[in-house]
């Protein structure tokens, strides 16, 4: 009697031990496909990228000529102004991108008056020395319905070309034509330099 | 003679409550069916479409290209000639019945410089000239023009793609053409009809 009493003990410790074991394994097991389907999409995706802009003209609900943030997060762009509302285009709706460069005079309204109140036309030899060369960025992209749009932003010198990898990097097509647009702004800047 | 008093006044309040949201459900059916505030007149009952610019051989910048077409759309929409001003490849134009299509291609282009005009005055303008064409789905031409867009003195050369737009978006709000029922029975004896080159602004 107590025999029998010990050895089904004996053997209900066994199967209690094993359930605990499978269910430990079974556990490990997904907790390792679990951590493994998180960390690879962390590996895949791209580092969030920002950078100080002027959105000129072409995204949704934003004004012209407003200076702003702009970033690629995820599989957006984004422009961001302080306080307002962000205005973003889905990055897999951009069609191309073109860079420029576009000599422009610094200072605004305010510098013009400055320069137009110079006496003996020294504001002309300010406009000489007050001009200063930006990136254009030119960027074509399509909404839900399959509209054609453009937008284009005005950044430092040097950093179009960042935003442009940034945007190939991340599956936008290269620029077609952009050694006529190349030559182009050679010349361009030729001429103003005359 | 009470009770009928207090009736009467109840459904005096009723029929003012429906009238009042009658009034407001019917304001707001005509607003919804009104997008652009499309005018009365010549060509109020047509849409646009407008297309890409056409830089021709000229090698326009994209930048200048992209501009002039928003600035295209955004000058249009002010005229409210239209009753929509679409964008080219919007799937909604399909279902737009009397839709025109605005053809631009540049045609002249002198780049400027925007330093060169701060210190000289009278050099360095930017300067561009587009021929703009309206044309029907069938291809009907129904306005060809030839106009101009220049910044001379202030502003950057971007700015010489919104004076050229609105100064399209005015040509456009200034011509006459066909209302749309009697286009089947407008047969231009040329295709130049209506041809003229806009003076420079």
């Amino acid at each position: 009697m107590y025999r029998l009493f010990v050895l089904r003990n004996v053997k209900s410790g066994c199967f209690g031990g094993h359930a605990v074991i499978s269910l430990w394994a079974l556990l490990l097991c997904c907790g390792i496909g679990a951590s493994a389907q998180s960390t690879a999409p962390a590996l895949k995706a791209n580092p969030p990228f920002s950078i100080r802009a002027t959105h000129l003209m072409g995204l949704p609900n934003t004004k012209g000529n407003c200076k702003g943030t702009l970033s690629t997060q995820d599989k957006v762009l984004r422009f961001q102004q302080n306080g307002k509302p962000v205005a973003q285009v889905d990055i897999a709706s951009v069609r191309h991108v073109f860079l420029g460069e576009e000599g422009m005079q610094v200072g605004g309204v305010p510098m013009k008056i400055g320069k137009a109140a110079a006496p003996y036309g020294g504001g002309r030899v300010i406009s000489l020395f007050a001009h200063k060369k930006y990136d254009t960025l030119t960027l074509e992209y399509v909404d839900s319905d399959g509209g054609f749009h453009g937008a284009i932003f005005q950044l430092e010198k040097g950093q179009g070309e960042l935003v442009r990898n940034e945007l190939v990097a991340r599956g936008v097509s290269s620029s077609p034509g952009e050694d006529q647009l190349t030559n182009q702004s050679i010349s361009e800047v030729t001429h103003e330099d005359k | 003679m009470k009770t009928s008093k207090s009736n009467s006044w109840i459904c005096l309040a009723a029929a003012v409550t429906v009238a009042v949201a009658f009034s407001g459900r019917l304001a707001a059916q005509s607003a919804a069916v009104k997008p652009s505030g499309g005018s009365s007149g010549s060509g109020a009952q047509w849409s646009v479409q407008v297309e890409r610019i056409d830089p021709g051989d000229l090698g326009l910048a994209h930048s200048f290209q992209v501009a002039i077409y928003e600035n295209l759309l955004e000058e249009l929409n002010k005229t409210n000639r239209f009753t929509y001003v679409v964008r080219e490849g919007d799937s909604k134009a399909s279902e737009i019945p009397d839709l025109l299509i605005l053809k631009t291609t540049v045609v002249k282009y002198t780049p400027g410089s925007e330093t060169q005009r701060a210190v000289t005055t009278v050099s360095g303008s930017t300067k561009l000239t587009v021929e703009s064409q309206l044309l029907t789905r069938d291809g009907k031409i129904l306005l060809e023009r030839t106009v101009n867009g220049n910044v001379r003195f202030f502003g950057s050369n971007l700015r010489a793609t919104h004076n050229l737009a609105r100064n399209i978006a005015k040509m456009i709000k200034q011509s006459k053409w066909p209302e749309s029922e009697r286009l089947a029975r407008y047969s231009p004896v040329n295709s130049d009809c209506g041809r003229h080159t806009s003076p420079g602004f």
